[in-house]
């Protein structure tokens, strides 16, 4: 094992200098603003994930989507103008399923993900930094099986997205697919896990 | 000014678009945001796992994930203590202790292997819910919509089986 903090620190800044996403500040910038929505908004709670897993509290889904939704159609127009690239994941068939699964029965246990997780840490949860411990353990584990791993994660059915499979309709279909995703945050119980809980 | 205590999903959805937009555009990072790559990093560096093939395939991205997450810690522990005032240290959460137990140890003992098998699991998949849903899912991307599909349905069923007095 090799905790050198200095070395890792080292070593990773110069790893992000060399590749053309942003300088250091703008990565660290990107990360604040995200740490102050999440925070803010209090979607970094176990009551808010864990609560939306017991169909208690919406307002975790009701963000997701309705942030999703818009996104999606400025995104598809920058990516028109050339003010933006696509960055699609492919389509691993095996490794989506098995993976999401276990993604989300961890999920409903721990009450966080890895975006949110830290949130949760930097306002002092105890539980969820044991949470991130094992997190990082897991990832050390999967880069040892990985050449094991490999062969269930297929087959890799390519990267594709649905405005690439609606061809000239994309134009239009984006717009269908931003608003249906906004509406269903509309849609969803206004339920909220304060109701259950008190404030949090 | 008096700043709000809360934000509403709603305010969030909207600052959240705003910084998936800034992130992909050649302004910003020319790039998705992800989390989990960060973790499996780290985990592969203190671990002694650099010389593996998945380390030389994913050290870029979690690079980058870890500054950005040093930046999370930043955020949120500033929007803690100063806007939502709601830094503490805490063990057990309220709706855990309702619908769990009252147990440190079982929690902490939850917690480890629920934070194992989302980083498990989202490596498996290629992303989390950074990565396929909220950067995925909005490039309309198919491999975002399964992840997101799959995950939802479980989450769901897993809340109704784990979780008592519901």
């Amino acid at each position: 094992m090799n905790f050198n903090i200095i070395e890792f620190a080292k070593e990773t800044l110069q790893l992000v200098q060399n590749q053309n996403h942003g300088s250091i500040l703008t990565i660290l910038f990107i990360g604040i603003v995200f740490g102050v929505i999440i925070q803010w908004t209090r979607v970094d709670t176990f009551d808010k994930i864990a609560g939306f897993a017991m169909l208690k509290g919406f307002k975790v889904p009701k963000m997701l989507f309705f942030g999703i939704g818009l996104a999606s159609i400025g995104l598809y127009f920058m990516i028109k103008m050339g003010w933006a690239h696509y960055h699609i994941k492919p389509i691993i068939l095996g490794g989506l399923i098995l993976g999401g699964t276990i993604f989300a029965i961890g999920m409903a246990i721990l009450g966080l993900c890895p975006g949110t997780g830290p949130v949760a840490v930097s306002e002092g949860n105890i539980d969820v930094t044991v949470g991130m411990i094992g997190g990082i353990i897991a990832g050390a584990l999967f880069t040892y099986l990985y050449p094991e791993l490999k062969n269930i994660m297929g087959p890799d059915l390519g990267k594709i997205t649905l405005t690439q499979l609606m061809g000239d309709n994309a134009d239009w279909f984006i717009f269908v697919y931003g608003i249906a995703l906004m509406a269903i945050a509309f849609l969803l119980p206004n339920k909220e896990i304060e109701e259950e809980v008190g404030e949090v | 000014m008096k700043l709000p205590k809360r934000l509403g999903w709603i305010e969030g959805g909207i600052l959240i678009a705003i910084l998936i937009w800034y992130t992909f555009s050649i302004w910003g990072a020319d790039r998705p945001i992800g989390a989990s790559t960060a973790i499996s990093y780290m985990g592969a560096w203190f671990f002694n796992l650099k010389d593996t093939e998945y380390f030389q395939h994913i050290k870029n991205s979690g690079a980058w994930e870890v500054v950005f997450l040093i930046g999370v810690l930043i955020g949120g522990a500033f929007t803690s203590l100063f806007i939502t005032k709601t830094f503490k240290f805490r063990v057990i959460p309220p709706l855990w202790r309702k619908h769990k137990n009252n147990s440190v140890a079982s929690r902490l003992f939850w917690s480890f292997i629920g934070g194992f098998m989302i980083v498990f699991g989202a490596r498996l998949a290629g992303g989390c819910t950074s990565g396929h849903f909220l950067s995925g899912a909005s490039q309309t991307a198919v491999s975002g919509l399964i992840f997101g599909g799959v995950a939802i349905v479980v989450l769901i069923v897993t809340g109704r089986l784990f979780y008592k007095n519901l």
